[in-house]
């Protein structure tokens, strides 16, 4: 991979193609008409599709030694030689070629669908303008080769899904959540921008001497120089980039926007806060891990904090009872487990549960779009049931999609799972009870996975609406029955553990491993790696078995099984462990009570007084001035002249 | 540049400034009245930049770069006027505007 033209060529087309398709759509929308709309915001994102494919040719055609390539576009910023040196760069190289082809293979897919599930909306326009911009903002995101530049990604993929978010900017609650994701992605942004003044400041070359550049080659080959292992500054700058991740990522403490995301069109759920957006925290802690293979307590705590939301929405997206927001829990939960792989050192196998995650879930979302159009807008399981009669495609991707995520033996969901599970029996903090809890959290995938399935499309009618359900058009159904058919087969041709036919075994890690490199954890020994999948596989099993039971034979039905239980868990789980009451008792309601005081006793006593006195005082004074207000421009610019020409005058006659 | 073109360059600004006070203090369109305050903010720059090279330095550049920032903002504030004015449908005169007195 050593043709830099073509390869930045390729590059180039697939940031302008996105952006091409959004100001095109967004300035012309309205003229346009919709039969081109509907062309133009899928197609740029397909044509970046197939360009994303030439790219993984290339780089898949590259031997071990040529996979990455960083190409300078242009300087941003150039003071010389041994000075910020700062260019718009892209790197290309395996990992963020997973990334790009997930980004608009999935993407592409999604729009197709938006295509239908857009089709009452008069503003579609708008609808595929923003949605091309998020496209673009994570292909930079991604593609960055220089700090400043993954910044601005990382900030526009924030504001094209607060645009998102807010889309139906009518409804008040659609807005107040755009607005809750948009200040918890600023928190994250902040983290980051000062993770990478951190970096500027402490960067030295093998001379000792200081570097003044956060392009991102240049830090990982000198990070080994500038700090020392597990020293204090790598670890800040490990946990801000991780605080930054986290708040892309939808981590405990800053989890709380995504469920409330929800508000948003449902391909946007798909796209943004489920298959891409939100694992952009996966990537950033991925694309850094020369300097968190060199911080093992910012490593630590991500690992634990990974794996402590994943069991924490584990818990939440059982009680729930909307559709998307279940499936919002669901993402919040596969994530932590990413968090987790990529917070041990397990970067491929987080790299690997990303794409398939991506792509199941994906199709979880747009199947529950099927399901929300069918029932006419309605959200609530409670009132569904028994549309599986009704809608027999939609149902069948759907049970695909949920065994992947329930991790069943050989559908997507259970290489990329018990990958990361295996990984968790040696390495990261606590070995193994984090692996421990990877069993539980195995146990409540498999008991919401199949409890949505079952609630929604099997029992029986819960309201007249689900008898004039019926399947959706060719454009919302394919994209999902596609997606369904990946996900039963994308881990085997991922990762197949065997070699045939010329195919490399496991194509997706040997293709990563020259990115991570040394830094990457070692795989479990065969034995230890076959005793984990094989107990993850049975908690797995067993969770599926335990939901079969509860809620599609209803014997003993599931809400005996509640009462039985302490009541403290379902209440927890329930109030999602009350983290909404505590952020707003905490921060919302002393934010406004400030404010308040502040309009009600300081303003009036404190500054009204004299503020007031002042102007009283002026307007006494002027009463009298009033007559040379004539009104009349020519009357002040007359005076300004004379005035000026006097001042001049008198500054001559002094100085001269 | 030789000296001899200083009284030149001066004089043309002196001349522009003065052709943009007149056209302030006659013209009545706001639109004429704002290009002559243009007009003058440019001899001004003219004059900035000229003795900035007669006496060799950059201080004229930097504060022409200034005024072409204020031209800049006023322009977007002072053209916002305008056309508020002119939406609502009156006659586009200064003399006329000046409700503001009271």
């Amino acid at each position: 991979m050593t043709n830099v033209t073509l390869m930045g060529g390729l590059a180039g087309a697939l940031l302008l193609l996105p952006v091409i398709g959004c100001l095109l759509n967004g300035l012309l929308g309205d003229r346009l008409g919709r039969r081109w709309v509907n062309w133009i915001g899928p197609g740029v994102i397909g044509l970046a599709f197939v360009v994303a494919v030439l790219v993984l040719i290339q780089v898949v055609g590259a031997d071990d030694a040529h996979k990455s390539l960083t190409i300078r576009f242009w300087d941003w910023l150039n003071l010389g030689a041994g000075n910020l040196n700062v260019g718009f760069d892209v790197t290309i190289d395996p990992l963020a070629v997973v990334m790009i082809m997930v980004i608009t293979g999935v993407g592409f897919l999604i729009h197709v669908y938006s295509v239908g599930y857009m089709d009452h909306d008069p503003d579609v326009a708008r609808f595929f303008s923003y949605m091309n911009l998020f496209i673009f903002s994570m292909l930079m995101l991604v593609l960055a080769g220089d700090l400043l530049f993954l910044i601005i990604g990382w900030a526009l993929v924030a504001l094209s899904s607060y645009l998102l978010i807010g889309f139906w900017w009518r409804r008040p609650s659609a807005v107040q959540a755009a607005r809750k994701a948009f200040i918890t992605q600023v928190i994250g942004d902040v983290a980051l921008v000062i993770a990478a003044f951190l970096i500027l400041t402490s960067l030295k070359g093998q001379d000792g001497r200081g570097i003044f550049s956060i392009s991102l080659p240049t830090v990982f080959y000198n990070a080994q120089f500038s700090f020392a292992h597990g020293g204090v500054t790598i670890t800040a700058i490990c946990i801000l980039l991780a605080i930054g991740a986290f708040a892309k990522s939808a981590q405990f403490p800053l989890h709380t926007w995504l469920p409330d995301a929800m508000e948003g069109p449902t391909p946007v759920s798909a796209l943004i806060h489920a298959a891409t957006m939100v694992t952009a925290g996966v990537y950033l802690i991925a694309r850094f891990h020369t300097l968190f293979d060199m911080a093992p307590i910012a490593q630590g705590m991500v690992a634990c904090v990974g794996m402590g939301t994943a069991l924490m929405a584990g818990v939440i997206a059982l009680s729930q009872v909307d559709i998307k927001r279940v499936i919002a829990y669901s993402t919040m939960s596969q994530i932590g487990l990413m968090i987790f792989a990529v917070g041990i050192g397990a970067y491929t196998a987080g790299m690997f549960h990303f794409v398939t995650h991506a792509v199941f879930k994906a199709l979880l979302f747009m199947a529950a779009g099927n399901v929300i159009h069918a029932m006419n807008d309605e959200q609530d399981i409670r009132l569904m049931g028994g549309l599986g009669d009704r809608m027999r495609n939609t149902e069948r991707a759907f049970i695909a999609g949920s065994l992947a995520l329930a991790g069943i033996p050989f559908f997507a969901g259970w290489f990329s799972k018990e990958d990361i599970l295996g990984f968790g029996t040696v390495a990261g903090p606590l070995v193994p009870s984090l692996f421990i809890v990877g069993l539980i959290i195995n146990v409540l995938t498999g008991l919401y996975a199949i409890r949505l399935w079952a609630v929604v499309f099997r029992g029986e009618p819960q309201t007249a609406r689900v008898f004039q359900a019926h399947e959706p058009g060719r454009s919302m159904l394919w994209p999902v029955m596609l997606l369904g058919g990946l996900s039963v087969l994308l881990g085997i041709v991922l990762q197949w553990p065997f070699q045939i036919l010329g195919f490399s075994a496991h194509f997706l890690s040997s293709f990563l491993d020259p990115v991570f490199g040394a830094g990457a954890v070692a795989e479990p020994s065969t034995a230890k790696g076959a005793i984990a999948l094989a107990v993850g596989t049975i908690f797995s099993l067993v969770g599926v078995g335990m939901a079969y039971r509860l809620w599609y034979e209803k014997k003993p039905h599931a809400q005996e099984v509640v009462e039985r239980l302490p009541r403290l868990l379902p209440q927890l789980s329930w109030h999602k462990f009350y983290f909404d009451e505590l952020y707003d008792a905490v921060l919302v309601r002393p934010a406004l009570a400030v404010a308040g005081a502040a309009r009600r006793i300081v303003e009036p006593r404190v500054f009204d007084g004299w503020v007031r006195g002042i102007g009283q005082l002026f307007a006494d004074i002027s009463i009298d001035f009033r007559a040379i207000e004539t009104g009349l421009i020519r009357d002040y610019a007359t005076g300004m002249l004379v005035f000026a020409g006097v001042f001049v005058g008198v500054a001559y006659l002094i100085t001269r | 540049m030789s000296l001899d073109m200083f009284p030149w360059l001066i004089g043309l600004s002196t001349a522009l400034f003065m052709i943009g006070a007149l056209g302030v203090l006659i013209r009545r369109n706001p639109l004429v009245v704002f290009m002559s305050i243009e007009l003058m903010l440019n001899a001004v720059n003219l004059a900035f930049v000229t003795f900035g090279r007669f006496l060799n330095s950059e201080d004229g550049q930097i504060f022409a770069f200034m005024v072409i920032v204020v031209a800049a903002s006023e322009v977007v504030v002072g053209l916002a006027l305008i056309t508020t004015v002119f939406r609502t449908g009156r006659d586009m005169d200064v003399d006329d505007l000046s409700e503001m007195r009271e």
